[in-house]
């Protein structure tokens, strides 16, 4: 028996993810970056050229009159220009669409459709920050990510490429319930629950932070969600939500129990 | 018929999972990888993808579904990678790819020469006929600086100073020229800004100058150069027109789909032009405050000209194969673009 991933005709949830399907017909989705992640990796970014522009003109500076010549003053205008032009392209492409501060934010640069970019597309994006840079501190490219639903700029539009954030997965512990779930609580639990994978991933959510929250709030947060689900599935009673939620869970994984 | 848990599955499937990580953990391209691990990867990552499917479709817990999409998605951006960089693409862009793009987009290229050129003979002119007509455009300190460094001839200076200038040039001029096509992304608006503005200031220089006496040795100065700066800005120019005119006429895409479409021109277009103002500010440096003789840097600028001429009028055309003699010539071999 199949169980509908998805209804028909229901608006799409909100959320910063886009689904990309792949020639093997399968589906992956990424994280969109927004805003304000790409602006800390951008700062992060600018405070790196910054000390390399700062380097070379304190080396230059400091070294004998030799090199403090001609020569000297039109390296450092190239390597100025470099800085500010090439930086990101040389990055991005050598690092397979990330610069250093991209990195520490775990975003990355990627064509549409999921696949890696291309130099002529990294090149285009990053000689249109002169016009998302307009009037100051890139203004336009702020209101027009804003306004996009997959957070590009005008760089990212014209070359085709969104910036995902990447976050390696680990499987993570099996989720359990302590004290174990008796055979009087399993028995008021129905045997088959229709939970879609959007319930799973929710209740999941929850039941990885119950270890942080302290009571009162996780007591709070069950008691949004507990209602809900016992009313779908069947009008079931429970004493503590968060146990509940646990054993709804277990129960809809099927892991090892009867 | 029970389906498998997922500790069933996790467990069987498993050292198939850690050996794909393994080859992804190398962080090497695939076609740097032996063969024999090549098509191991290519059959582990079909079966990971049957995995993810699976995982997905008998509702697994969401976490090994994750595990699973990165996984996967790991293995499909290695298979699916960029091509490798080649020191043959540069060649390529600059025989090839930037003479046949300029081409086909000929009419961004031609507005952008006439936006610069017309405003900057007009002005000219004008500044010759009524001399206070420069001061519309700059000030009276400015117009004097210029006269004044253009006053006497060239006599050569250090070639350390030749350096210097010739990072400045690169600095000023290639920046100016990537901001020229940037702001055309704004429906035009900024190319054409800077396009006239900088024919009109230029115009008002030249003319000040020549006004003042010294036409001889400021367009001896810039003939060799201007031939490759000016040239270029103007593709830079008719780059940033196109982005503008591509938002507008759509062509039956959208407005972002047509701006993208024209993507890889305009990539190609820019970055020719990059290294054409790249050439230019060495000659600007080097060659035109040389004191080589007036006639020598008029000769230079013919021949750069005429260079230019060639390059964009032949560069890149592939003569189209010529049919057999006995055929009665129904195709004639000429070029084609």
């Amino acid at each position: 028996m199949t169980r509908a991933r998805e209804r028909r005709g229901a608006p799409p949830p909100l959320d910063t993810v886009t689904e990309i399907e792949t020639p093997e017909h399968v589906r992956f989705r990424y994280q969109l970056a927004g805003p304000a992640r790409r602006m800390l990796a951008y700062v992060i970014d600018l405070l790196l050229r910054a000390l390399i522009v700062t380097a070379i003109l304190l080396t230059v500076a400091f070294t004998s009159d030799l090199l403090r010549s001609g020569f000297s003053r039109g390296a450092t205008l190239l390597v100025v220009f470099a800085v500010e032009w090439g930086y990101y392209v040389l990055w991005e492409s050598l690092w397979s669409g990330r610069t250093p501060g991209k990195r520490s934010m775990h975003l990355r640069v990627l064509k549409e459709g999921g696949y890696p970019t291309g130099f002529l597309d990294i090149a285009l994006r990053n000689l249109l920050r002169a016009a998302d840079f307009l009037p100051v501190a890139y203004s336009v490219g702020l209101v027009v990510m804003g306004l996009d639903p997959r957070f590009r700029r005008l760089g990212d539009m014209v070359a085709g490429t969104i910036v995902v954030v990447e976050d390696p997965r680990r499987i993570g512990h099996a989720l359990t319930v302590s004290p174990p779930p008796t055979a009087a609580e399993l028995a008021a639990l129905p045997a088959r629950l229709d939970l879609g994978a959007d319930d799973l991933d929710a209740i999941a959510l929850f039941l990885r932070r119950v270890g942080t929250l302290n009571p009162a709030r996780e007591r709070e947060l069950a008691d949004l969600v507990a209602p809900v689900y016992a009313r779908r599935l069947g009008g079931l009673r429970y004493d503590d939500p968060a146990r509940f939620l646990a054993l709804v869970y277990l129960r809809a994984t099927a892991r090892g129990a009867a | 018929m029970r389906s498998p848990t997922q500790d069933d599955f996790v467990a069987r499937r498993k050292p198939e999972w850690t050996a794909l990580a393994e080859i992804l953990a190398l962080g090497r391209p695939l076609h740097r990888l032996p063969p024999a691990t090549v098509s191991r990867f290519s059959a582990l990552y079909r079966s990971v993808c049957a995995d993810l499917v699976h995982a997905r479709d008998v509702g697994h817990t969401p976490d090994l579904v994750r595990y699973l999409d990165g996984l996967a998605g790991g293995a499909h951006n290695l298979l699916y990678a960029a091509p490798p960089y080649r020191w043959g693409a540069a060649w390529e862009l600059v025989a090839r790819d930037f003479p046949r793009a300029v081409r086909r987009n000929g009419r961004f290229f031609a507005a952008g020469m006439a936006l610069f050129f017309v405003p900057m003979l007009a002005c000219a002119v004008a500044t010759l006929v009524h001399p206070d007509f420069a001061l519309q455009i700059l000030t009276r300190d400015q117009l004097q600086g210029m006269a004044d460094m253009y006053r006497d001839g060239f006599d050569g200076r250090p070639t350390s100073e030749d350096a210097g200038m010739a990072g400045f040039y690169v600095y000023n001029n290639v920046g100016i020229a990537f901001r020229c096509f940037a702001t055309g992304v704004l429906l035009g608006l900024g190319s054409l800004f800077f396009l006239i503005f900088n024919g009109l200031t230029i115009g008002a220089v030249l003319g000040h100058v020549i006004a003042s006496g010294h036409g001889h040795n400021i367009l001896t100065f810039i003939c060799t150069h201007g031939t490759f700066e000016l040239t270029a800005i103007a593709i830079a120019g008719g780059a940033g027109l196109q982005m503008g005119h591509a938002l507008v006429e759509t062509r039956g895409r959208t407005r972002l789909g047509s701006l993208r479409a024209q993507g890889p021109d305009l990539a190609v277009i820019i970055l020719g032009a990059a290294i054409m103002l790249t050439i230019a500010a060495v000659l600007e440096a080097f060659w035109s405050p040389s004191s080589a003789p007036p006639p020598l840097k008029w000769a230079a600028s013919g021949a750069c000209t005429l260079l230019l001429t060639v390059y964009f009028v032949r560069a890149g055309r592939v003569r189209a194969p010529r049919l057999l003699a006995g055929s009665g010539g129904l195709v004639p071999g000429g070029p084609r673009p």
